[in-house]
């Protein structure tokens, strides 16, 4: 009995050692393991959709291949609910292989506007996670998760439309300028098309225009649009009212916004 | 008296044979400590607390090898073993509980999944454990072997 016993114990040592080698080996590799994150680049999709990419370089110097790389990035509001999730996948890097990804997440703009006109017209913060799984040495899945902030910056910031002014007029007609203004805090160029609608304080439509802009990101935009409303019109724009926008870009529409005046 | 005086020297002899076995044993065991927490070194800032997890294995592990060492020979020196692996077996359950292992640095938190290891450490550690329970039983046969033979070289 004393010799299987004595085998039995040393075939326990001799696996007991191979076990911490191994998890030693891919302990190490995980130190070895070379990780550049580049800067994030947003552009837009052919669906209108916001497109973020983000580089990631992967050198593995461990002693093992690299197994079922995914990585998940997952947008939330700020109450918490989901926007939009994307998943970039890599099936294997191998030993002393360096692996360049570009991991793309998309925002569906019509999909966050229907949350919230506050993503329109206000800075906000999104929160961010970031989840990287991958299998070490054949056998070892390990997870990466991060939570981030993302500050997403209002395309229509501070839209302002001021108080109708009556320019010139005719027997018919009156102009009524409205200057509008915004800040373009988006991280991409805006152009489209606003539409506004005029409606005085009984909610009749006085008049509609529409004007097309163009605003680059981080950057302001002023104009003055026109509307032009009969003459029997000109004393319900003295009263209270409200103006109905639309907006119309390649990324979104959104509408009506309802800006009171008076 | 010269038997006597044998007797005792023999006696002197094995005890501190199993003193300085047990010193070796304990002394190898702590270079190994230190080797290891050299080498896990770079990953020990990640993971807080790890090492006094294991500096509490290893001393409790270390001072069932001593008594174990000390005891060699009798049946208490088999108790121990026993004790040892259902130790080491309720350590691997205690610390790696579902084989999720999480930890978190900074704004990251890694998690490893070590189902794997899980299993094949407690694998091994059931082998250790009926290799301990086989040499108690060897052990406890040898002794009635030996009281047997005795009674009939009596009679």
């Amino acid at each position: 009995m004393k010799v299987p016993i004595r085998m039995l114990g040393i075939a326990t040592v001799i696996f007991w050692v191979f076990l911490a080698a191994f998890i030693g080996l891919a302990a190490y590799s995980i130190k070895d393991l070379g990780l550049d994150v580049g800067e994030t680049q947003v552009s837009t999709t052919p669906k209108g959709e916001l497109l973020f990419s983000l580089p990631i370089s992967i050198d593995n110097k461990g002693y093992s291949s690299l197994n079922d790389l995914k990585i998940t990035t997952v947008f939330f509001d700020e109450s918490g609910a989901e926007i939009s999730t994307a998943s970039t996948s890599v099936p294997t890097i191998s030993r002393g292989e360096t692996a360049m990804i570009t991991h793309n997440a998309t925002l569906n703009m019509n999909a966050l506007l229907h949350k919230g006109e506050e993503y329109l017209l206000e800075d906000q913060n999104l929160a961010a996670s970031v989840t990287t799984g991958l299998t070490l040495a054949e056998l070892l899945p390990v997870q990466i998760s991060a939570n981030f902030t993302y500050p997403w910056g209002a395309p229509f910031y501070n839209f302002r439309l001021s108080q109708p002014s009556v320019g010139s007029f005719n027997v018919t007609h009156y102009s009524v300028g409205v200057p509008v203004s915004f800040e373009n805090h988006a991280a991409f160029d805006l152009t489209g098309n606003i539409r506004i609608q005029l409606f005085s304080n009984d909610d009749k439509l006085l008049s509609e225009t529409q004007t097309s802009f163009n605003a680059p990101r981080q950057s302001s935009y002023a104009d003055e649009v026109e509307f032009q409303i009969g003459a029997n019109s000109e004393s319900l724009l003295n009263q209270n009212g409200h103006f109905n926008i639309y907006f119309s870009t390649a990324l979104f529409e959104y509408g009506p916004l309802v800006i009171p005046y008076g | 008296m010269v038997e006597q005086n044998k007797k005792l020297q023999n006696k002197v002899k094995d005890i501190s044979s199993r003193v300085a076995i047990a010193a070796v044993r304990a002394i190898l065991m702590y270079v190994l400590f230190m080797l290891t927490t050299m080498l896990i070194a770079p990953l020990l800032e990640y993971m807080p607390g790890i090492i006094e997890t294991i500096e509490t294995f290893v001393i409790v592990f270390t001072v069932f090898m001593i008594l174990g060492d000390l005891t060699r020979g009798t049946i208490f020196c088999h108790f121990l073993n026993v004790a040892r692996s259902l130790f080491v077996i309720a350590y691997l359950v205690l610390s790696i509980g579902d084989g999720m292992v999480g930890t978190s640095y900074e704004s990251y938190t890694i998690t490893l999944d070590l189902t794997i290891f899980y299993a094949f450490a407690a694998a091994l550690s059931l082998l250790g454990f009926a290799r301990s329970i086989l040499q108690t039983i060897g052990y406890v046969n040898e002794r009635t072997e030996a009281v047997y033979a005795l009674q009939a070289k009596t009679k």
